[in-house]
């Protein structure tokens, strides 16, 4: 037995190497070096041997745990199951998030409609309003029509060669009505006049009336026309017991006002519509601009 | 289904049980489903699907260190360790080796599964873990050491009595 001697700081640095030696990541220089120390020490082989056989041991140990069969099942089937949750998750969210930006977008257009068509009904009644309180101060208040009708010729003469036309219109279209009076009308402390035509007929009073826009004009919304004449939109409402239908006609708004039902003077204003649109189109070609003039020389004070 | 035994007796291995390492293995491969198109045709698919693993193993790390039953070495190695060098069984046994194994705190074991068992490059497994280089190697080091500690206890308790170490001298044949 030969005793050689024992190194013990070069053991203690060759064993500071053995765990990267064993896993073959030292340099070549530093493993020869371990390799020659190991051929002639052996404790350190010994040590070597001892981790070699752990080491060996659990690689064992390791492949020798069973790997059941339903591993691989469970995998599989975990990820079917994910991809149909995420597809599931995925289209659940994809509908809530269309169905509550379909509602929200619906909502906003509700709402911009409810608010458009709100602002288009008080444009519309304010312009209605118009004709109804023409009617009531000029036709019902102030009597401005006589008993027996006043001649057309009479009444030519007060419209003027721009309105004077419309007299047959309103004669020929209101049937069952008189054309009792026809003139043009000025409001005190206002720029606003009106040509005003009054008949009587199925028991009322009936006003036709024409009045400059003024670059105003009513609501293009379908939804807020009671009818359509021709392409004419008419509009129709109710005020202090005055049923009014009214539409725009070039520059002019025309009204047709009484307290007849909303079905006769819906009726009534279809069938007047057309013809004063189409006469007014008419006069408005034949005539040179400055007639419109005859406003402010025909105009009648309203009492 | 690519290196499933692999990741499954690794998974097995770090956890001790089975139902929690399935779990693990079923996240891995769902989580590699999920961020396939990360993966780099031409790199190395089984590493990467050990870093997936880790990465989900490392959320429950936690509780897994809490439920080692042994604390971690923290003082560094001494001079005196070279003569405490424990003496592991000839014969060591699949189950001794695995009890032993538990044994071992958590951060060193995956170490040493990963280089001694899967036996991955200590640039890998830094990549895997996230972990610096230094830091695998001394966790390897330890790892291994802790390990042999918990064979030598076996050993011990199979009647086998360390062998005294002879500072200074060794024999040869």
């Amino acid at each position: 037995m030969n005793t050689l001697s024992f190194d013990s700081k070069r053991c203690e640095r060759i064993r500071q190497q053995l765990d990267s030696y064993l896993s073959n990541e030292l340099l070549v220089e530093t493993a020869s070096e371990v390799v020659h120390h190991l051929e002639s020490c052996q404790v350190c082989s010994r040590d070597l041997e001892s981790r070699i056989r752990v080491r060996d041991a659990l690689q064992r140990a390791v492949s020798n745990w069973p790997v059941p069969d339903s591993v691989r099942t469970d995998v599989v089937r975990k990820l079917r199951g994910s991809q149909t949750r995420s597809f599931a998750g995925v289209s659940a969210k994809r509908w809530a998030l269309g169905l509550a930006t379909a509602a929200l977008v619906l909502f906003g257009l509700f709402a911009a409609e409810w608010l458009n068509l709100r602002r288009g009904e008080q444009l519309i009644a304010s312009i209605l309003k118009l004709g109804v309180s023409d009617h009531v101060i000029c036709a019902l208040q102030g009597h401005n029509y006589p008993e027996v009708a006043n001649p057309p010729d009479q009444i030519r003469e007060k419209l003027g060669a721009r309105y004077a036309p419309l007299l047959q219109v309103v004669q020929q279209r209101l049937p069952g009505f008189e054309l009792l009076e026809g003139h043009i009308c000025s409001i005190p402390g206002s720029d606003r006049k009106y040509v005003h035509f009054i008949t009587r007929g199925h028991g009322t009073i009936l006003s036709v009336i024409l009045t400059d826009r003024n670059g105003a004009a009513l609501p293009r919304d379908k939804l807020l026309l009671s009818a359509d004449s021709d392409g004419l939109g008419i509009y129709q409402d109710r005020f202090s017991g005055m049923e009014i239908a009214g539409f725009e006609s070039g520059q002019y708004f025309a009204f047709v006002v009484s307290d007849l039902s909303q079905k006769e003077s819906l009726q009534l204003a279809r069938g007047l519509a057309p013809a004063l649109n189409e006469t007014l189109h008419t006069t408005a070609r034949l005539l040179p601009p400055n007639a419109a003039t005859k406003w402010a020389k025909l105009g009648q004070t309203r009492a | 289904m690519p290196y499933l035994t692999e990741l499954y007796r690794t998974a097995a291995s770090l956890l001790r049980d089975r139902h929690e390492a399935e779990d693990l293995i079923q996240d891995t491969y769902l989580e590699a489903w999920k961020s396939f198109h990360r993966f780099e045709l031409g790199t190395n698919c089984r590493a990467w699907l050990f870093k997936i693993m880790f990465h989900r193993l490392h959320h429950v790390r936690r509780r897994l260190v809490k439920a080692s039953r042994v604390t971690t070495i923290d003082s560094p190695e001494s001079q005196d360790e070279l003569a405490a060098e424990p003496v592991v069984p000839q014969e060591i046994r699949d189950e001794d080796v695995l009890n032993a194994l538990e044994k071992v705190a958590v951060e060193f074991r995956e170490v040493v599964l990963l280089a001694d068992v899967e036996e991955f490059s200590y640039r890998e497994i830094a990549e895997t873990l996230k972990i610096p280089l230094g830091t695998v190697m001394s966790r390897l080091s330890r790892g291994r050491k802790l390990l042999r500690q918990e064979l030598a206890e076996v050993a011990r308790s199979y009647g086998i009595s360390p062998r005294t170490k002879q500072a200074g001298a060794a024999e040869t044949a």
